[in-house]
């Protein structure tokens, strides 16, 4: 056929050109996003801002129905649930009177204390829209972005305990980076020792705790709440409790319900503020005023020049 | 002409290809799989898209590859562009050599795309490790890759009789 022949004498080297410039383009694409990262991560979070809920008509039911399937599947033991469940109740009945004694005692000792809780520690809850789509990412997508004022770095917390943190922020969604992602590293405290640990992600369902020091006081089941070290979490914020693997490194059992993460709430932290600069030694005035008789045998040592003092000082004379 | 390379029924299964890939990342996206840390998903995009593409290459244009899986980088938290690379790539390389695979049986074109998976993972890999980015558990990525490559007849199976796609012989291939 002729007509053919002719016709790819002509499209097969356009067709190779065009796969050489699409082939360049993504490597270019690889290399920018490497190069410059923010710039391409931002990108990204525009386009699944774009697409993600538009798709949330569609993902909705069937998240619903998945869901509802999933919950069918626990009516096979419904016997035996029942029996845990009166079980539990039995024990939360005690649990629920000690509650309520702790409770009053607390509400005395708070009027006594007068202390008042942090009021800056406020949320905005949203709901899961996605996860990550790949296995070797721990995250989850939520409806609420920079439109409801979502900040990079803030915690989030289902009912009971820390989930992850917000890492990437779009106009209507934003990503929050999982406790169990191999990238999150979160500075807790262990409770009743008092220590430090790193709480690593490792793609599984108990983080590692490394970085101990003293792993001897540290015993199963104890609690572990956030530091607030480097001053990217509030500290006292609930994970979870402590458990010893096997090869006697320990993980943290988390608190938060992982496998049924559905709304969770973007703590609102705000920046603390920082001490800067070392102390300052606290002396009589200098000059000495007029009047000031020195003692005997003391001779006035010339303080160094200060320009922040100076500065201060200045400032001051002309405010009134 | 015949019916398997007429226009009409080339676009129509241009636009099923779509919509498959489409479901698929939804169903992917779907927040779901939280809490199931053992053994990685299938890579079913790639199944998919390199099944049809041996069965029909008029099917699965180059463009669709870019879009599906550009889309897919870009959702799934992958350094965007260097997987669609590869896919492009491969699937170029596939479809160039389908005709001589389409006369043997079933157990060649499977092992030709164990091979493709591999050398995919593998390449995107020592990319990662050359722009010294965090790569996963090598564990994993093996797993994935042995799930990938353990779904696909699984995938021409669906595609054969749900779909119809029939493999297009090297006759019917001249006429196109």
């Amino acid at each position: 056929m002729a007509r053919d022949n002719y016709d790819e004498v002509y499209t097969r080297p356009v067709r190779r050109l065009v796969l050489a410039v699409v082939v360049l383009c993504l490597i270019a694409l690889v290399f920018v996003w490497r190069i410059d990262n923010p710039r391409v991560e931002r990108m990204r979070a525009a386009i699944i801002d774009r697409v993600v809920p538009n798709m949330e008509w569609a993902m909705a039911p069937v998240t619903g129905l998945a869901r509802m399937a999933d919950e069918f599947q626990s009516y096979a033991r419904l016997f035996e649930q029942n029996q845990e469940l009166r079980r539990e109740l039995q024990q939360m009945r005690a649990w629920r009177e000690a509650a309520l004694q702790l409770e009053q005692e607390n509400a005395r000792l708070l009027d006594l204390n007068q202390v008042q809780l942090d009021p800056e520690l406020t949320f905005v809850t949203g709901i899961v829209q996605a996860d990550a789509g790949s296995p070797f990412r721990r995250s989850v997508l939520i409806n609420v972005g920079a439109r409801d004022g979502i900040l990079d770095g803030w915690a989030t917390m289902d009912g009971l305990g820390v989930v992850g943190r917000v890492a990437g922020v779009g106009e209507r969604t934003a990503r929050v980076l999982l406790l169990t992602d191999a990238n999150s590293r979160i500075p807790v405290t262990l409770q009743p020792s008092g220590q430090q640990a790193l709480l690593m992600g490792d793609n599984s369902q108990t983080p590692l705790l490394e970085f101990i020091e003293d792993a001897e006081d540290i015993s199963a089941g104890d609690r572990i709440v956030t530091s607030g070290d480097g001053g990217l979490f509030p500290p006292g914020l609930l994970v979870g409790q402590v458990v010893m693997t096997t090869d006697r490194r320990m993980r943290a059992r988390l608190a938060a319900d992982m496998a049924r993460l559905n709304f969770v709430r973007v703590m609102r932290s705000h920046p603390r503020t920082s001490l800067e600069g070392a102390g300052e030694l606290i002396g009589p005035p200098w000059p000495p005023p007029d009047g000031f008789v020195q003692p005997p045998g003391v001779i006035p040592v010339q303080r160094p020049e200060r320009p922040d003092l100076a500065q201060a000082e200045t400032v001051e004379e002309d405010s009134p | 002409m015949n019916a398997l390379t007429s226009p009409r029924h080339v676009w129509t299964y241009r636009v099923v290809f779509l919509g498959l890939c489409v479901a698929v990342i939804v169903y992917k996206l779907l927040p779901l799989g939280l809490h199931d840390t053992g053994l990685p998903g299938p890579d079913l995009l790639l199944a998919i898209t390199l099944a049809w593409l041996l069965r029909q290459p008029a099917v699965v244009p180059v463009a669709s590859i870019l879009v599906v899986f550009l889309l897919a980088d870009f959702l799934f938290q992958r350094p965007p562009g260097l997987w669609t690379l590869l896919v492009i790539v491969v699937s170029e390389s596939l479809r160039r050599r389908r005709l001589t695979m389409t006369e043997f049986p079933f157990l060649v074109e499977w092992s030709a795309f164990a091979g493709a998976v591999f050398a995919m993972l593998i390449l995107n890999r020592i990319v990662l490790w050359i722009l010294m980015v965090d790569l996963d558990p090598l564990g994993l990525t093996l797993a994935h890759g042995i799930v990938t490559v353990a779904i696909y007849p699984l995938v021409v199976m669906v595609s054969k009789y749900l779909f119809g796609l029939r493999k297009i012989g090297p006759a019917e291939a001249e006429a196109l």
